[in-house]
This record gives structure tokens, C-alpha cells and sequence, in this order.
């Protein structure tokens, strides 16, 4: 319709000629106009609306045809059982050295409940409370027959257990496999292998993961299916382990010691072939760490690896080695022992008297604090700390535990010339015993430096040369005299050569000085000494025995003896035959019955 | 366009406007409800507590407000659109500052006998205001740019909170629902070429921005994503529903079951199995032609309500009857395909059947809506 204007006014004036109401037109109009608006807005929306409706159309046919689908299909069976596999369950085991199991794995199953789905809760509850009789029967009742829809009752069942759970018989007792870690040789290598836990928990599956030792370290090779489940490979060996862990045990208690920790080093390969700190702990059943008492008393605490302990006099050795690297004395080399030695307001006593002088392996034997701080004078601050860097004591020891993190040794905090003194003999620098073992590996291998480790190796692994093998040499033949003829008599084992240095240390107080009664007393060893195969740390904490009518403390009469039965009862488990000494007369002795 | 337009023949006054009710849609709803009772039931382990009794409580007072609110000419729902629509933005503002945390997302205002959740109520009130602001919006300004902007602001403000609460279903659904009237309204076909084109580009940007430090989403929306892409990645994780909901649909096959049969719902496999996802208990115990004729149900509700829409002279009433029509299809259409796997997983309830207050209340009030869009009809 073609809508006529009545404006300008000529028209409005034409119509009312006409005898017509211009009004009426206009409104006529007006209406018009709307009802064509209206029926476009109309004509649109109904388009609009077919538009919507064709897509609401789609969306039935796709979610009919869905459905359809569904349908038709064939049930599925519940996917759990392979959905399971999310989790890995595969952890692989861990063997010693020679393929010997030390952690493994072992079906077991969880038990958990629904409590929706139980009939008798009471009954159950009490049945269970016979089962395992450490849960609380009233706690159990109330959740359930409270809201919950879901509880763990138990992480771990045997399958003897399992079989009186399952006769209960009540449909809201459920059981779900499990994999669990399992250290068959319970408490052995403890620290070593560290524990397992459970970290991703399904009703159908749950994740082990390690949470502290080499199952932390190698959580993820353990758990990698990449690997196939090639076992881990450590170094130690089983049963050098356990008579080492079985022979230090006895020494701890008869030398009346609060702790004791020992190290056995391939000098080589810097293997370690066994480690032990005591007290320890069961790894299948791992304590928490305790909220109480001093951390390093814990059974978890790795002495070993974590106890960074003044080791006293077993670093004479490496004084005494750098002189005669550094061409500043020979063995035979006297050098003043005068006591005390005095240095600004502090004094330096020997623990006798050993007269006016020494030559460098008496001092060695005798253990002169004295002569070794004058040592310590002639090399100085600098070179000693290079020196002791050198054989890895100023650094965390590389092992394969998390633990080996806390084994970062204290060092002053300003390496004065006094410093450099009491560094000298072993006082002022804390290291563990695994340090001490590395380093006096580096003297029996020949002068270069060892790396310990945790895993196997196949062939020697050299370092850099820490000194000559001139040096490392006489070195050795002074830590054989120390045992034929000086403070460690008592280690002298028939047929194994050994040669080692004891060291007595005060223990530090909390709040500074030093205690009079409590040491520490180490022996740090090698044998045979003339072809050093193996390095022996035995590190004993608080020792105190009673001989010859007093109170003796010291490393020669409490470390060394233990560490003798060790040698005695672990050279022959490491394939060591005995040996006649090179250079002694061979005296045969004839036995008949 | 006012009543003095059109040639009135006959508005139902009084006790009369009862007769004049919209009764088939009164009984498609009841007819669903009484599904949803059922299958509360049934997943109840046929024990009416203790889903069923409350829901059917619940819907007996739904169908008394609906009854109620039809009773009210439909111009006072005109004159009150703002004002309802301002309300219901305060309440999300109120949510968003002191409202109770439930299942990781903010969501509700207690109000002591039942707990509050405006985004529910913001999607009737959104569609009653965008009704209102056609109806007012003079047809041939509908496609102006400045007259577009308003009612995209009226939709993304809301929208923007429950976003932020966060609850990504009830953000789509008010985006689709008021796009929807703007669509019926008769909006440039162009607006929504260019919204969708720009949806694409937001869809890009999300994924795009995944780990980033303007990292769009939650983490958890982002798995939900992934495990829509592919549920078998975390069958036990955030996959589980899907997986499950998938094997009840295949164990239900043609005819299902049986009632009270279902193993994967009754047996506790399915969480939430009274809410969002109890289109399983149904498909699995009755099967593709129990899920079919619950599909049917709904499609004759939406027909009715587009019969009445066409026939309704009135702008606000027609286009109110097309947008909540609109937004109830929405509702299980979004539910259904996140049941059967075919969007990521949502919250967004199956309306009248799943277990939930809020919803079920609000959703009656708005058919109470569209009921007095009826019978204020001139006839």
C-alpha cells in the first residue's frame, strides 16, 4: 500500500473540499501502517521461530538418535577393572648386588564398607572388632549407621582376614586388591631402602610410592612402566649386610653405646657393600617421624648418612698425607710436640704426654695432637681446605637417598689459622661416617678420589688424584702401624692386614663446650691394608665400657674391638681369603690331631 | 502495543480464569514430575525417603504457585520485569559476597527453610525482562546497534556473576535463553553470525590460554573438557560419570530393565544420581522407549507453549512464552547430551525430574508465567 501524506496543507485543504475528514485519514493511515509493521514483526518472528524450531528439531534427532545408539549397543562391561590400570600398580622390585630380593611387591587386598548397603551394622561392627581388634567398635557403629556412604576400614588385610571378613558375610563389606611393598628381609638395610606408602588411593587400585631412601630417589624408575620392571640393582650385599647389622648390634650393646653406625666401601668402585645405623626400623611398617626427643635419637635417623659427627683424630691421616704430598715432611720427618702448644688464648694438650718430639708416623701412631697442628701450620688454612674439598668432605655426600641431603658437613665459619689447628686432628668439622669412609677410600685405592654410591657398578671408577700413589702409600703404612703398634691394637685381626686411625671426639653441648663423658668414637679402616680391597667406618655413639679398672671411653677400646669382629666375621663373607702380611717372615703353623 | 489496539473479544475475569487455564500443559508437567517421583524412588532403593516424598512436596507446592502466579493478569508480570530482574541481580551479588560454599562453587543464600539460588531465578527473570524490552522496544529500532547493546548487557551482567561463582551450565544457559528472545524478537540475523563467530575465536582463546598465566578457566573446567574430549582418559577421575552414565544407558538397551532393576544407578556406581544424572536410573530401567517418551513429554510441553505464543496477540506474553519454552528445552537438552556424552559435563539438573529444590520451584513459576500468558490471552 502506498501511504499518501496529507502535509503539506494544500492536500488537507483539497480534501475538506472533497467534504472528507483529513483525521480520519490520517488515523485510517496510522493504522494501517501498524498492522503492516505488526504483520512483518508477525511474518518475522514466525520466521524466526521455524529457525528455532528446526534447530530444536536437530537437537531431538541427535539426542534421539543418541539414545538409539545407546541402546542398540551392547552393554558395556564396567571399565573399572581396566581403568584400574591409571594407577599403576607395577612397582619393581629392589635387589642387592648379587639379585637377592630386598623389596618387593605383595597382592593383598584393602577392606572399605558402604554403609547404605549394610544390613546389620551392629553385628558387623562387632565381628570386625574380633577380626581386628585395635578398631573401636562404637566409632565403627556410627559411621555406619551415620551418613556416610563410604569409609576405609582397613588399607592392608592378610588373606586370612580377608576370608573372616568375607564370613561376616554382609553386602556392605567390600574389598579392593592391593598392592603392597614388602621388605622380606624386615628390618635389614632399612635406611637404605627407606619405605613406601600409599599415594593415589582407588576402590580398585592403589599407587606405591616411596617416601623415603632409594625408593624415594628412584620413585620414578621404580614406578615407570617404560622400564619394564627391570629391578633396581644396589650395590649392598645381603648377607654382608645382615652380619654387619647383626655384628654392630652386639657391639652397640656391649659397648654400652646409645647409637652406632658402620660403612663398608668397595675402595674402587666407591661402592658401598653395606651400611648400618642403629637404631633402626622395620620398613614395612615404618615409624612416623617423631614429634618428640632429639631427631637424631630416631630410629629414623640415618647415622651413617645424616650424622654429621666431629670424627676427631681419624683426620690426622689426611694432615699427615698433604705434608708429605706438598713435599713438607717424610714419614720419618721429627717435628716438635712440646705441650701444650699454645695459640693466642687457646691450648693445644695431647691426650698423654709423648715427650718433646715425633716423627710424622709417630705422631700418626700415637695420635699427637700436638704434631699434627704443626703439620697444620706448615700447610696452612688454604691449602688444607682445598686439600679436605679435595677428598669430597666439604660437600653432601652423592649418595642415592633422600636422607643424603642432610649430610652437608659443618664447617667454621671462618677457616682461621686456628681453625686449620683443630681441623687438623678432627676437631671444628663435622662430617658423617660415609664422608670419613670416601676419604679413606681415596688413600687405600691409591690417591684418587671415590664417589660412594648405592648402586652396582662393573668396573673401578677413578676420580681425580687427591695425591700421589707414593703418598697414599706411606699413608697406609702408617695406618698399620697405628694398628701393630699404636692406639689400635685391639684391631688386629689374623690373616686380614688391617690399617686404620681412631678417633675419639667430645660430643658437642646443645648450648656450646663439651661434654666430658660422652663421645664419639670412631675407627675408620682398611684391609688388607698393603692391597686395600675394602674401607671399614664403625662409628659408635656414647660408648662406655669398663677394662683394666676404669672407665674407658675411647675409640681404641670401645670402636675398635667392634669394628675387629666385624672385619673378622665380614672379610670372609666378601670372598677374602687370609692373607699372609708381604714382608713379614712366614712362620707356618703346623696343626695335628 | 496496548489492549486498546486490538479488538478485545473476551479476557477471563475472577475465579473464571481457572477454566481457562492451559490444563494439557498442567498435565504434561504433572505427568513428568510423576516420572521424576518415580525414579527418585526407585534410586532410593523404593523408599520414599529420602528423594521422593520431599520432591513431591515440593512439586505440589510448584503447581499451587503456578496457579497462583496464573491468576495474575499478565500486564502486572510486565510492569514488575525490572524490577523482578534488578532483584534477582542484587541476589547474585549477594551470593557472590556472603553465600554458602557447596561442592567447590558459591551458589546459594540460605534462607533458613530452604537454601536460595538465584541463578535459578535470574534465568526466569532474564527472559521476563528481555520480554518486556521488546515489547516496549518499538519494532523498527529492534536491530539498531545502540538497542542490541542494551539487552546484551540486560544478559551478560548476570551471566558474568554466575560465572564467577563458578558455574559455567547456568552462565550458558542465560546466554542461549536470552540470546533466544533476541532472536525471536527478531534481532539482525547478522548480531548472531557475529556472536558466534566470536564464540569460535572465545573457544580458541580458552584453550589457547590453558596453563598460561591468563589462563581463562579452572583447572577443573579444563579437565572436564578434556574428559568430555575423551572420558576413557580418566575413567575413575572426572570421567567416571560419563563412563558410568554411558554403561547405564547400554545396559538399559530397547525396553529396559524394569522398574527398580537398574544395577549401575541403584548400586551406588553413579554419583549424583538423584540430581543431574538421574536420566540414567531412567534409560536404564525403561530403556530407549522409557528415555524416548520422557523426550516426547517435553516436546509436547514446548509444542503447547508455541501453540499459545502463536495465537497470543500480546508482544510481552508471546515472546515470555517462547523464552522460557526456550529455556526449559535448553534445560534438558543441555542435560540429556551431558548425560549421553555428547557435552561436557555441566551442572545443569534434568528439570522437574532431578532431586532439587530451587530448580523445581522456579521452573513451576515460570510455567505459572506462561500460564497467565494464556489465560490474560484475549480471546
Amino acid at each position: 500500500m502506498i501511504r499518501t501524506p496529507l502535509r503539506p496543507l494544500a492536500r488537507i485543504l483539497d480534501a475538506r473540499a472533497k467534504g472528507e475528514n483529513p483525521d480520519a485519514i490520517e488515523r485510517e493511515n496510522t493504522r494501517l501502517r501498524h498492522e503492516e509493521m505488526r504483520d512483518k514483526a508477525r511474518a518475522r518472528a514466525e520466521g524466526r521461530l521455524l529457525v528455532l524450531g528446526v534447530m530444536f528439531f536437530c537437537a531431538y534427532a541427535v539426542i534421539g538418535a543418541r539414545m538409539g545408539l545407546m541402546a542398540s549397543s551392547e552393554p558395556m562391561e564396567p571399565r573399572a577393572r581396566a581403568s584400574a590400570a591409571e594407577i599403576v600398580m607395577q612397582r619393581a622390585d629392589i635387589v642387592d648386588r648379587k639379585g637377592r630380593v630386598l623389596a618387593t611387591n605383595f597382592e593383598t587386598h584393602s577392606l572399605y564398607a558402604q554403609p547404605p548397603q549394610m544390613i546389620e551394622p551392629k553385628r558387623v561392627a562387632k565381628e570386625l572388632v574380633r577380626i581386628f581388634p585395635d578398631l573401636d567398635e562404637e566409632r565403627l557403629v556410627k559411621d555406619f549407621t551415620g551418613k556416610r556412604k563410604f569409609l576405609w576400614i582397613k588399607k592392608k588385610i592378610s588373606p586370612e582376614q580377608k576370608q573372616a571378613v568375607h564370613d561376616i558375610g554382609d553386602p556392605g563389606l567390600l574389598f579392593g586388591p592391593r598392592e603392597m611393598r614388602l621388605y622380606p628381609n624386615g628390618r635389614l638395610a632399612s635406611h637404605v631402602l627407606g619405605g613406601a606408602s600409599f599415594g593415589k588411593e582407588g576402590v580398585d587400585a592403589a599407587e606405591v610410592i616411596g617416601v623415603a631412601g632409594v625408593e624415594k630417589v628412584f620413585d620414578d624408575f621404580l614406578r615407570d612402566p617404560a622400564e619394564g620392571g627391570m629391578p633396581l640393582q644396589l650395590s649392598l650385599d645381603l648377607t654382608v649386610q645382615a652380619a654387619a647389622e647383626r655384628v654392630l648390634y652386639g657391639g652397640m650393646k656391649l659397648m654400652n653405646a646409645k647409637g652406632a653406625a658402620s660403612v663398608l666401601m668397595d675402595v674402587h668402585t666407591g661402592e658401598v657393600i653395606s651400611v648400618v645405623s642403629l637404631p633402626d626400623f622395620d620398613p614395612n611398617d615404618r615409624p612416623r617421624p617423631p614429634t618428640e626427643g632429639a631427631p637424631d635419637d630416631s630410629p629414623l635417623f640415618n647415622r651413617a648418612v645424616q650424622g654429621v659427627y666431629e670424627l676427631g683424630s681419624t683426620f690426622k691421616i689426611f694432615t699427615a698425607a698433604q705434608a708429605m704430598e706438598l713435599g713438607l715432611v717424610n714419614p720419618s720427618t721429627v717435628i716438635n710436640t712440646k705441650g701444650p702448644l699454645r695459640w693466642g688464648k687457646h691450648k693445644i694438650r695431647d691426650f698423654h704426654n709423648y715427650g718433646p718430639e715425633l716423627s710424622v708416623t709417630k705422631i700418626i701412631v700415637k695420635s699427637s695432637n700436638i704434631g699434627t697442628a704443626r703439620l697444620a701450620q706448615m700447610i696452612g688454612a688454604k691449602r688444607q681446605q682445598d686439600f679436605l674439598a679435595r677428598l669430597g668432605l666439604m660437600e653432601k655426600a652423592p649418595l642415592e637417598i633422600v636422607e643424603a641431603s642432610g649430610s652437608t658437613p659443618l664447617l667454621p665459619p671462618s677457616w682461621s689459622e686456628i681453625s686449620a689447628m683443630t681441623i687438623s686432628y678432627g676437631h671444628g668439622i663435622s662430617v658423617s661416617p660415609m664422608h670419613l669412609a670416601a676419604a679413606y677410600a681415596a688413600i687405600a685405592n691409591g690417591g684418587t678420589r671415590v664417589k660412594p654410591t648405592l648402586l652396582k657398578r662393573d668396573a673401578p671408577q677413578y676420580g681425580e688424584r687427591v695425591m700421589s700413589a707414593q703418598v697414599a702409600a706411606a699413608s697406609r703404612e702408617m695406618l698399620r702401624k697405628v694398628v701393630t703398634e699404636g692406639t689400635a691394637s685391639f684391631a688386629e685381626v689374623p690373616g686380614y692386614a688391617v690399617g686404620g686411625k681412631t678417633g675419639s671426639a667430645d660430643k658437642p653441648k646443645p648450648r656450646g663446650g663439651y661434654y666430658d663423658d660422652k663421645v664419639i668414637a670412631t675407627f675408620a679402616s682398611m684391609f688388607p691394608a698393603h692391597d686395600p680391597k675394602y674401607v671399614l667406618v664403625v662409628t659408635l655413639d656414647e660408648p662406655e665400657t669398663f677394662a683394666l679398672g676404669e672407665v674407658r671411653r675411647t675409640a681404641g677400646w670401645t670402636a675398635v674391638p667392634v669394628a675387629a669382629e666385624m672385619t673378622n666375621r665380614l672379610a670372609p663373607l666378601l670372598g677374602l681369603r687370609p692373607q699372609v702380611e708381604p714382608g713379614q717372615l712366614a712362620g707356618i703353623t703346623l696343626t695335628s690331631n | 502495543m496496548s489492549y486498546l489496539e486490538q479488538t478485545v473479544k473476551y479476557v477471563p475475569t475472577g475465579p473464571r480464569k481457572v477454566f481457562y487455564l492451559n490444563w494439557p500443559i498442567a498435565l504434561l508437567l504433572s505427568a513428568v514430575a510423576a516420572i521424576g517421583f518415580l525414579m527418585l524412588y526407585s534410586v532410593a532403593g523404593g523408599s520414599y525417603s529420602p528423594w521422593a516424598e520431599p520432591q513431591m512436596k515440593r512439586f505440589a507446592l510448584g503447581f499451587a504457585l503456578m496457579v497462583g502466579l496464573a491468576m495474575v493478569p499478565i500486564y502486572f508480570w510486565r510492569n514488575v520485569a525490572l524490577l523482578a530482574y534488578l532483584g534477582s541481580l542484587g541476589l547474585l551479588v549477594l551470593v557472590a559476597l556472603i553465600g554458602d560454599v557447596g561442592m567447590g562453587a558459591q551458589r546459594w543464600i540460605n534462607l533458613g527453610f530452604m537454601r536460595l539460588q538465584p541463578s535459578e531465578l535470574m534465568k526466569i527473570t532474564l527472559v521476563m525482562l528481555l520480554a518486556a524490552y521488546y515489547d516496549w522496544l518499538p519494532v523498527s529500532k529492534v536491530s539498531h546497534p545502540l538497542w542490541v547493546l542494551l539487552p546484551l548487557g540486560i544478559i551478560l551482567v548476570p551471566t558474568a556473576l554466575v560465572l564467577e561463582q563458578p558455574d559455567l551450565g547456568t552462565s550458558i544457559l542465560l546466554v542461549l535463553g536470552g540470546g533466544a528472545v533476541m532472536f525471536i524478537a527478531g534481532v539482525h540475523w547478522l548480531y548472531f553470525a557475529a556472536v558466534i563467530a566470536a564464540g569460535a575465536g572465545l573457544v580458541t582463546a580458552v584453550f589457547q590460554s590453558r596453563g598460561t598465566d591468563w589462563q581463562l578457566l579452572n583447572d577443573y573446567q579444563y579437565r572436564r573438557i578434556d574428559t568430555f574430549l575423551d572420558p576413557s582418559a580418566e575413567p575413575l577421575g572426572a570421567g567416571y560419570h560419563i563412563t558410568q552414565s554411558k554403561i547405564a544407558l547400554g545396559s538399559g538397551g530397547w525396553t529396559g530393565r524394569g522398574f527398580m532393576q537398574g544395577t549401575q544407578s541403584r548400586l551406588n556406581f553413579l554419583p549424583e544420581k538423584h540430581t543431574d544424572f538421574i536420566f540414567t536410573t531412567l534409560a536404564e530401567e525403561f530403556g530407549f522407549i522409557g528415555a524416548i517418551s520422557l523426550l516426547g513429554l517435553y516436546a509436547l510441553i514446548i509444542v503447547f507453549c508455541v501453540m499459545t505464543a502463536l495465537s497470543n496477540p500480546n508482544r510481552f506474553a508471546a515472546l515470555l512464552t517462547l523464552g522460557i519454552a526456550t529455556t526449559f528445552f535448553l534445560f534438558f537438552a543441555v542435560n540429556m547430551s551431558m548425560v549421553m556424552g555428547l557435552i561436557p559435563v555441566v551442572g545443569v539438573p534434568l528439570p522437574l525430574v532431578s532431586y532439587g529444590g530451587s530448580a523445581m520451584i522456579v521452573l513451576m513459576a515460570a510455567f505459572g508465567l506462561v500460564q497467565s500468558a494464556h489465560v490474560h490471552k484475549p480471546r
